[in-house]
């Protein structure tokens, strides 16, 4: 049976991408499960969705605790535990990174023993977060990936599951999934199969008895304030805004006011940005009456801190 | 006929389109909620004949779904956990009408505390309303009991409303393939209703669901809707032959995997018991007897094919993805029921609670059971009640109830 | 058209057989009762009540039943929804012909004011909202009278009720529910009251030609509830409208009109003081503080309407 799991952010088009990849094999005569996973989905809060295929009908449910192959839509989110990208990979797992970093890069970054490939979509693409053209060529990197699915069934399975959404989106994608699974070409058949758990020498789990706890424990009650800052709503952001304090009028409140996230603070009458909260919505950037707040690519922000810290490294 | 890949959603609202209903009230909860924007977009589409009414709460729904097969008409209605709840007192009170009509339940755990993921607390709720269940493990089994269900509550042994059951997430957004009956087929298969003298026409006065006084009466019209709810066994089971004969696919009231010759048997509903399915075949590649028991109708109780499939067993884990409070697994005490003062009767009946809220149940976990079973019976003692839950899940609650400031000194670990 | 729409004009244009059955076990006396069965005559044996619970519950009791026409009982909460489900039933037995057109019926809810003012609300918001082709029908005896007559929404400022025992009664005002529905624009809205037949025979006939939600709210004298002799229970009615506690009126075509303007109003006292559940208000020493505020409170809503009106 083969267990595919995609990693991306909402808005990334994963859902899609599993029904591309669940409908192409479909009709290559595979049984197949595919599904989102939904949860607190938001526009760039990860997600992933996956796929299970195989010649005989299937009984596995439900999440997938050990991928033959993981594709990763966003390669920032693989450092972020919460969106669980190298949740129960083994030796055995093939990585596929959507990412301009080569692959050897990735390799060492991560100790991963198994095999790690890399697909460079437009990065603009990704910025921009173009639902679902890279749902699509991550299902078309994946269908090569598997060696069973050919580029008619790809196509056919994009044609059939993008129909509603008007031509043009469709050969958009199909332009992209068929870019992508050209350029897996070398690789293709990579994927192997997992392998069913033997009852034989299995894991035992740890099962426990729960104890007792009382109400005071056991309530569904949060005794403290305001906890929810200790969730970095910044990793949603594909986008950064950045105030040009040369512009900036200091005017107190436009933007601190209209942020939905409250996650600009006005400090010593200037404004601040919490980028730890940040969720690059861009309402500042659209309200700022002068202008002083700039949209810039999140992943182009970060490089320019990388290069800051560096520098500062190289002076000290 | 055609085969595609459908969510268990998907499938549900193919089930009413291909049943031909007449009437959709309607109200919007997850996971149900593709269903009636699915009927919806057909209907606005012309695809589909029939009425669709977003209401303003689940109890006024199934309050004019009852209305409205009161009326006459053929109805479906679909919602999930705290709808159902929040409906409940209309689904004891529309199914004493004797007004059939089709609903389906997308199963999702209960507040407190609240989830979007499922058990089944919330269909057994519903357990004791005249409603008739039917649970389904797959996206196919969906569809087709959806065809079943409206056979099932128009037949004039039966007349009482039906629901179906399946699982949110695991099925609800899951694609499997789905064969698609042709329009003509199910339609054949479907028929057409006719209440007969329950119905509101000029020309026929007609006080329906009046008052009673007195225990006398009350007692009269209870014991009939339960006596037209037992009536349901075999007219299921004619059904599912007839269904079988016409689409190929057999959905028996309980469906038993590799129980010709097992000692050891699993129990489980909903779409859970396919991994019970899967556990099987694993276990009998080690040289275990084991199968799995899967009731699908749930109301009325297979009680005696459930005798007949348990009898002379060694060992029964039943696996209950629910909690009564204060009591354990609800399908535990149904099955303890069904076999009290039974000769025959296996003597380990293990309980199980596991996949609460969406928990997954492993594999291993299933192998794990199996192991206990069968050490339960060597001592020839059942084990106490065992949730399915680790040592790591617990770690994990602790670091919540850390961040959560609970008192930390009186946690234990 | 008209004529079959508008015949009644004056008292003598009042049926005098009566449609309704006798039988029912609603109490001698009863305010809503009196309203109901004249609203009954008018809208006649085609229609189908569908009832909230409420006292009128009891109305049909197995094996008995007065109405001539249909009914169904449904829950305190959700009757209006079950007219929603009734009434698109038929529409859609009429559309596909699956019925004749004479076997169309007028679909009735039929709701205390325990349920129309609190837990019913919603679900009758609902209906105008989708705009259901019904009429809804509150009779209201301003308090939940079928447990015994305990404050509900409906229950008028310093009542004395089972659940507001106190010195000075019910420490709430009536909630304004004929402007509530008005809000949402209805076909129809009307108050009524069995002891005017006159205005009610022209008000439900009115409401029976128009389509859309038309909503009925009936003041239903309670001798049971409100404590006085069961054979006050017009005179009382009749106080309602003159000491202009109760005003008749009703909203139409955008439009609100009212259909009798008591000019010479009598003093609230004297509506009051027939009624136990005001007793405290007089005995053992009169609480002129109380029956001036309830009596301020009339003056205030005559005064605001129009003088083109008066």
């Amino acid at each position: 049976m083969y267990r595919i799991r995609f990693h991306g952010r909402g808005g990334q088009g994963m859902k899609t991408a599993s029904r591309i990849l669940g409908t192409a094999f479909f009709l290559e005569g595979y049984e197949v499960q595919d599904a989102p996973r939904y949860g607190a989905e938001r526009r760039g809060a990860p997600i992933f969705a996956y796929v299970r295929a195989d010649r005989a009908p299937i009984n596995e449910r439900g999440i997938i605790r050990h991928p033959d192959l993981v594709i990763v839509a966003d390669d920032s989110l693989v450092p972020v535990p919460a969106a669980g990208v190298l949740a129960g990979i083994t030796e055995h797992t093939l990585m596929l990174i959507n990412s301009a970093e080569k692959e050897e890069v990735w390799k060492e970054r991560l100790n991963h023993s198994g095999s790690i490939l890399t697909l460079p979509v437009a990065a603009d693409m990704i910025e921009k977060a173009e639902l679902p053209y890279v749902g699509a060529a991550c299902a078309g990197a994946a269908a090569c990936l598997t060696g069973v699915i050919t580029e008619a069934s790809l196509e056919q399975a994009i044609r059939d599951e993008l129909a509603e959404l008007g031509a043009d989106v469709v050969e958009k994608n199909l332009h992209n999934a068929l870019t992508a699974y050209q350029a897996m070409a070398p690789h293709a058949g990579q994927v192997e199969e997992g392998s069913l758990v033997s009852a034989d020498g299995y894991q035992v789990p740890d099962w426990i008895d729960l104890p007792f706890d009382d109400a005071r424990i056991s309530a569904p009650s949060i005794h403290a304030a305001a906890t929810s800052v200790m969730i970095k709503t910044g990793l949603w952001r594909t986008q950064r805004p950045v105030i040009d304090y040369d512009r900036c009028k200091g005017c107190w409140w436009v933007c601190s006011s209209y942020c939905p996230d409250g996650a600009i603070n006005v400090v010593d009458a200037m404004p601040v940005i919490d980028y730890d909260h940040c969720k690059g919505c861009m309402v500042c950037v659209a309200q700022c009456p002068s202008h002083a707040i700039e949209a810039i690519p999140e992943k182009q922000a970060q490089a320019k801190e990388e290069d800051a810290r560096l520098v500062m490294g190289e002076t000290t | 006929m055609k085969r595609t890949l459908l969510t268990g959603n998907g499938a549900a609202a193919w089930g009413a389109r291909l049943a031909a209903v007449d009437y959709v009230p309607a109200f919007p909860i997850t996971p149900q909620t593709e269903i009636i924007e699915t009927l919806a977009d057909w209907i606005d589409a012309g695809e589909m004949a029939g009425r669709l009414v977003t209401m303003e709460s689940e109890h006024s729904m199934i309050t004019a779904a009852g209305g409205a097969a009161a009326t006459g008409v053929r109805v479906f209605s679909a919602t999930s956990s705290q709808g159902l709840l929040y409906a409940m007192e209309m689904l004891y009170t529309v199914s004493g009408w004797r007004a059939p009509f089709v609903l389906t339940n997308v199963s999702r755990g209960l507040s407190s505390p609240i989830t979007l993921e499922p058990d089944h607390n919330d269909i057994l709720a519903a357990r004791d309303s005249g409603f008739l269940q039917i649970h389904c493990a797959s996206c196919q089994e969906v569809l087709d009991s959806t065809l079943m269900a409206y056979r099932l509550a128009e037949d004039e042994r039966v007349r009482l409303p039906v629901i179906v059951n399946l699982d949110g997430f695991y099925l609800s957004f899951t694609r499997e393939p789905v064969e698609i009956p042709d329009a003509d087929a199910a339609r054949q298969f479907v028929g057409s209703f006719d209440a007969e003298n329950i119905r509101f026409r000029a020309s026929a006065p007609e006080s329906q669901a009046v008052a009673v006084l007195g225990g006398g009466p009350y007692s009269y019209f209870r014991y009939e809707t339960h006596l037209a709810a037992m009536n349901g066994l075999a007219v299921y089971d004619e059904i599912a032959e007839e269904f079988s004969e016409c689409f190929g696919r057999k959905h028996e009231a309980v469906e038993a995997y590799k129980t010709d010759d097992a000692d050891y048997l699993f129990v489980m509903m909903g779409s859970f018991a396919t991994k019970a399915r899967e556990a099987v075949d694993r276990l009998r590649e080690e040289g275990w007897a084991i199968g799995l028991l899967r009731p699908r109708l749930l109301r009325p109780l297979p009680a005696a094919r459930l005798q007949q499939l348990l009898a002379g067993r060694k060992g029964v884990a039943v696996i209950d993805q629910n909690i009564s409070m204060g009591m354990g697994g609800v399908l535990h005490s149904e099955l303890a029921s069904v076999l009290y003062g039974r000769n025959d009767a296996p003597p380990v009946l293990a309980s199980f609670i596991g996949g609460l809220g969406g928990r997954d149940i492993s594999t291993e976990e299933f192998f794990e059971m199996a192991q206990a079973l069968r050490q339960a019976v060597k001592l020839g003692q059942a084990p106490p009640p065992r949730l399915l839950y680790t040592e790591t899940e617990l770690r994990e609650v602790r670091k919540l109830q850390a961040i959560a400031q609970v008192e930390r000194s009186t946690l234990s670990t | 058209m008209t004529d079959k729409n508008h015949t009644i004009h004056s008292i003598k244009d009042l049926p005098s057989t009566h449609l309704l059955g006798t039988g029912t076990p609603m109490c001698s006396g009863c305010g809503a009762l009196e309203a109901v069965h004249q609203i009954y005559d008018i809208l006649g044996k085609k229609t189908v009540f569908v009832n909230a619970a409420g006292c009128m519950t009891l109305l049909s009791v197995y094996p008995f039943t007065p109405f001539r026409g249909s009914w169904l009982y449904t829950a305190m909460a959700s009757a209006p929804a079950g007219a929603q489900g009734v009434r698109d039933a038929l529409d859609i037995l009429l559309q596909q012909n699956r019925i004749e057109q004479d076997e169309d019926l007028e679909v009735v809810v039929l709701t205390g004011d325990g349920a129309a003012y609190g837990m019913g609300l919603s679900a009758t918001s609902g209906t105008m909202e989708r705009k259901l082709d019904y009429i809804y029908i509150c009779y209201d005896n301003e308090g939940y009278g079928n447990t015994g007559q305990q404050y509900s929404g409906a229950t008028p400022h310093a009542a004395r009720t089972s659940t507001s025992q106190g010195v000075s009664g019910f420490a709430g005002y009536k909630k304004n529910l004929f402007d509530i529905w008005v809000a949402h624009k209805p076909a129809y809205v009307a108050t009524v009251i069995g002891a005017d037949p006159l205005d009610l025979a022209k008000k439900i006939e009115k409401a029976r030609s128009i389509e859309g939600p038309r909503m009925i709210l009936a003041l239903s004298p309670c001798p049971t509830g409100w404590d006085y002799d069961p054979r006050e229970t017009v005179n009382i009615g009749r106080l309602a409208v003159k000491t202009g506690v109760w005003p008749l009126k009703e909203y139409v075509d955008g439009q609100l009109v009212h259909t009798r303007i008591p000019r010479q109003r009598v003093p609230v006292e004297e509506y009051l003081k027939l009624q136990g559940r005001f007793s405290h208000l007089f005995e053992p020493e009169r609480n002129e503080a109380l029956l001036a505020e309830i009596q301020a409170k009339v003056d205030a809503y005559w005064e605001k309407v129009p003088a083109q009106e008066k």
